[in-house]
């Protein structure tokens, strides 16, 4: 790059940056929407300009092979043909980007779910009154058989066969995303209140989890508490 | 050393990859949304109207409803086709599913938000800190003419309305379909010996889980069609807006009768599926193509002027 134009490597960072946010970022996180990349080149490209126009020499260095290659004196070969290129393309790509932002989607609005939404404050760090006993644990597996395991699934993974038909599936409780990042107090109020208990912020408020309140004594689902603890391998989380 | 394969036994081996993939049944649905395509005429009100052969089916799967005692945890119906076709004015939703006895309580329905506020699936039941709204429930049983069209906002308020606006006609048929649906097996598992494997912390036995789609053949399919104008003046109607994605939920009863002299399905136990989406395909809008021309013309002029400006040494 030594030697190189300022607008050269101004060039050479933008691609950097695009490649960087497109292509290296999703190998360790979530893929990041284009708006948010798009944002980043726009920051990218004012950090460029502003560090380009700092004096009369730096700017003749951003801007003079920018002016040069759009006036065209003096380019022939590749150079003259990627003029003509660029001349050709840009106004098709705002073309372009004009249509895709007026054509109707195709796809149904994006759903943001709150996964793990903050309880009601009555349910915010109650300790488990059952003891924790191999008999009581094992009445908490019997009752998760009967009144859980049809959608949850008998390995505690959400896979049972009442699951197929709910948008969103069943929780899986073998995912460590799930009940191990949660006190028995937060199941105690999802499983007592269900999908229609919900707060606000935890939208889109389509889960299919029965209000077992209607059904079943509170030590029940403590039980039940225990056992998909167990059951799924994972234990409780806690404030330490 | 082994000797690379021949040309055609590599060729003969791709096939076979391809054919299975092919055969593989898959479940999960190609979209989430019934595409309810624009169509020119009179929608069809007839389940068996060879148009219906054009339009492109979602399959959603079932599930038993569970929310709500009291339930079931097995149902006849593990999937349903749904496909759409609006005119501007009417539209229509045909429901496919296999059944395999026609029966007078055979029954389905369609459900539907009405107005801005969410609604839970299971009926609009109130949440508790959510201000929820009622839904719009399209109901159509086999011994009953036409459709009901009735609102609900939570479990034993569901009501048929003074307007009724909605139209119904199912057919079964005798014929041969596909049903497709995951089947889950829980395998015991065996340790070194051959001996059931236990779990070392609490002796409880260790399963092995498999799950895969199956495809089965079926006899006997219902088709149901539902046709509503898009919009009425109903206030207790879900209204349709050519272009949105409105939330869109199914129900199915097998009213089959049972020796005991009970249906296998009625009232809350049925098959249902919690929102979808379906989306009435808005006419072509011409409009599109003339901004984006007019983007492209004012690019080329921008860039005209500026290179104008740069060849005169008088940058921009």
């Amino acid at each position: 790059m030594r030697g190189s134009s300022l607008a050269m490597k101004g060039a050479v960072l933008l691609v950097a940056v695009f490649v960087v946010f497109k292509f290296v970022a999703p190998l360790v996180t979530a893929p990041l929407p284009m708006s948010l990349i798009w944002l980043y080149l726009f920051l990218t490209t004012v950090g460029i300009v502003v560090y380009g126009t700092l004096s009369s020499e730096s700017t003749e260095a951003l801007l003079g092979p920018i002016f040069r290659f759009l006036g065209g004196d003096g380019l022939n070969g590749v150079a003259k043909f990627a003029r003509l290129a660029v001349l050709v393309l840009v106004p098709l790509l705002v073309g372009g980007q004009t249509y895709s932002e007026l054509v109707p989607s195709s796809q149904p609005p994006a759903e943001n779910r709150t996964i793990h939404p903050a309880p009601p404050g009555e349910f915010v760090g109650l300790t488990n009154p059952v003891p924790n006993t191999p008999e009581n644990v094992m009445m908490g597996k019997g009752l998760f058989a009967a009144f859980c395991s049809p959608c949850h699934g008998p390995k505690f993974n959400g896979n049972g066969p009442a699951s197929d038909g709910f948008n969103p599936p069943p929780a899986n409780f073998v995912d460590p995303g799930t009940i191990a990042q949660l006190q028995e107090s937060y199941l105690f109020w999802r499983i007592k209140k269900g999908g229609v208990g919900l707060n606000v912020e935890g939208h889109p408020w389509k889960s299919a989890m029965p209000r077992w309140e209607v059904e079943l004594p509170d030590d029940w689902i403590w039980k039940i508490i225990m056992a998909e603890y167990a059951g799924s391998g994972q234990k409780p989380g806690t404030w330490e | 050393m082994v000797g690379m394969p021949s040309r055609h036994a590599r060729l003969a081996v791709l096939a076979a990859a391809v054919a299975v993939l092919w055969g593989t049944p898959v479940l999960a649905q190609e979209t989430v949304v019934v595409r309810v395509k624009l169509i020119q005429g009179e929608v069809p009100t007839d389940p068996t109207a060879p148009i219906w052969n054009t339009i492109p089916a979602t399959e959603f799967p079932m599930s038993p409803q569970v929310h709500w005692p009291k339930r079931i945890l097995q149902v006849t119906v593990k999937s349903i086709k749904v496909r759409g076709v609006h005119n501007t004015k009417q539209i229509a939703f045909l429901l496919e599913y296999a059944d395999p006895t026609q029966d007078p309580a055979d029954a389905a329905a369609l459900e539907f938000m009405v107005g801005d506020k969410k609604a839970h699936f299971a009926h609009g039941q109130p949440m508790a800190q959510v201000e929820g709204g009622p839904v719009n429930i399209w109901y159509w049983r086999n011994d009953a003419p036409g459709a009901a069209d009735m609102n609900a906002q939570g479990f034993g308020t569901l009501k048929k309305q003074a307007q009724q606006d909605v139209q119904a006609k199912g057919v079964w048929k005798d014929e041969k379909t596909k049903v497709r649906f995951k089947e889950r097996k829980l395998i015991p598992r065996k340790d070194a010996k051959g001996e059931s494997a236990k779990d070392p912390k609490t002796g409880d036995p260790l399963f092995d889980e498999e799950t895969k789609v199956v495809e089965q053949d079926a006899t006997g399919v219902w088709r149901v069609v539902f046709t509503r104008a898009l919009t009425t003046t109903d206030p207790n109607d879900a209204q349709f807006q050519l272009g949105t994605f409105p939330n869109i939920a199914f129900a199915v009863w097998d009213g089959k009768k049972l020796e005991s002299g009970d249906l296998k399905e009625s009232g809350s136990q049925k098959a249902v599926t919690s929102w979808w989406y379906f989306n009435a395909e808005p006419p072509t809008n011409y409009s599109i193509y003339f901004y984006g021309l007019i983007a492209v013309v004012v690019a080329a002029g921008l860039e005209y002027v500026i290179i104008r400006k740069v060849r005169k040494g008088q940058p921009a």
